[in-house]
């Protein structure tokens, strides 16, 4: 199925609102991974062991390091944009979970991909379109090489997938600290994302 | 780097397709077809693509005649993932025959291509190839030519995807029969708008 992705085909587009539609309609399995990606319906990253330990211990990390006002929400829907609910590894949103049981929120102060064999879409496709939509701190943690890549100051590129894209990019190793943009008097050792 | 990767599609079973217009989500006269899992959009209708699609259906009805029938765009069934609406297509019986299912096995398809002659060559060809239709036929207004695809053909160390190992391009000036029509002669001249 993949290699034949190469020919040259236009499939059906979905909006925001049609995307909850179908899943109001009961269509998708319960718990299928998917995510809607600039109006396309993409299978998520299966899960595995290492990717589900970084997700653990990353919203933990951020949990701690963000404090009382903010919550660490993993793998919910953001309500990104008209064609784009995505569900980001981990998503660090104000308020509590009782603040989001009417709508998804839109705006994460900091948006975590953890990426194995997921690493190029990660880095490319999603972050343009988290760039697109402006979200100012975006990490992917690289557990290919075992480092994080932090994502910031979003600016328009035409030749970006979604028309925009990241041009700051800083690679942390293990043994290094990590300060989000939301948090600034923290400092998070890149050890404790690290499955 | 330079390329970004494509993201893994979500595919549709041709079941789940079926409840999409069960439940109002799609309309049956939504230009959509189900390929390979793939929601794809049709080419649209622009005036030479209709015609020639009329003209391409009442040839086929006078080569075939009795004990056939032609049908245009509307569904057939491929596989599991796979229910195309190929834009002519020639099944054997009658209308009625089909009251309770599409047809699966037609004795010949045509594609008329203008923007979607890729898509007719490439992903089309190799569903149709993979569910063993004999005989299919591109109308590309392109360059006003017939391509008859014939003798479909695995993939292997010559080809990657399904595909049809005799490929034969006909100008307006030649005669074309039909695999299922031995005795009938099609003028190309008949099918170009």
């Amino acid at each position: 199925m993949c290699a034949m992705a190469s020919y040259e085909t236009k499939t059906r587009r979905f909006s925001r609102a049609e995307y909850e539609r179908l899943i109001d309609l009961g269509v998708f399995q319960p718990g299928e991974p998917i995510e809607l990606i600039g109006g396309e319906l993409m299978v998520a990253e299966p899960q595995g062991v290492a990717h589900y330990t970084a997700i653990v211990k990353t919203a933990r990390a951020l949990e701690a390091a963000f404090g009382p006002g903010w919550h660490a929400r993993t793998q919910g829907p953001i309500g990104l944009d008209d064609d784009s609910e995505p569900e980001p590894d981990v998503a660090v949103v104000p308020g509590g979970p009782e603040d989001y049981s009417r709508a998804h929120p839109s705006r994460p102060v900091l948006t975590v991909e953890a990426a194995e064999s997921s690493l190029g879409v990660d880095r490319e496709r999603k972050g343009s379109l988290y760039a697109r939509a402006g979200l100012e701190d975006y990490w992917v943690l690289n557990l290919v090489d075992r480092v994080l890549e932090v994502y910031r100051e979003p600016a328009p590129d035409s030749a970006a997938p979604f028309g925009w894209r990241y041009t700051r990019r800083e690679v942390f190793d293990a043994s290094a600290r990590v300060t989000p943009l939301a948090a600034p008097g923290s400092s998070i050792p890149v050890s404790r994302l690290l499955p | 780097m330079t390329q970004a990767e494509r993201p893994v599609l979500r595919w549709w079973s041709r079941h789940e397709y079926a409840r999409l217009i069960d439940r109002g989500f799609l309309d049956e006269d939504d230009p959509i077809e189900l390929l390979d899992g793939l929601l794809l959009v049709k080419e649209p209708q622009r005036s030479p693509r209709r015609t020639a699609v009329l003209l391409v259906a009442k040839a086929l009805e006078r080569a075939f005649g009795e004990g056939w029938f032609v049908q245009t765009q509307s569904p057939i069934i491929l596989d599991d993932r796979s229910e195309p609406e190929p834009d002519v297509c020639v099944v054997r019986g009658s209308p009625r025959d089909y009251v309770d299912a599409h047809p699966t096995h037609p004795a010949l398809v045509v594609e008329v291509a203008q923007s979607g002659l890729r898509l007719a060559r490439g992903r089309k060809a190799a569903a149709y190839a993979r569910a063993r239709i004999a005989d299919y036929w591109i109308v590309s207004l392109v360059d006003r030519v017939l391509e008859v695809h014939r003798e479909p053909a695995r993939p292997g160390p010559a080809r990657r995807h399904w595909g049809y190992a005799a490929i034969e391009t006909l100008g307006a000036d030649a005669t074309i029969t039909p695999l299922s029509a031995p005795s009938a002669g099609i003028r190309v001249a008949d099918l170009l708008p």
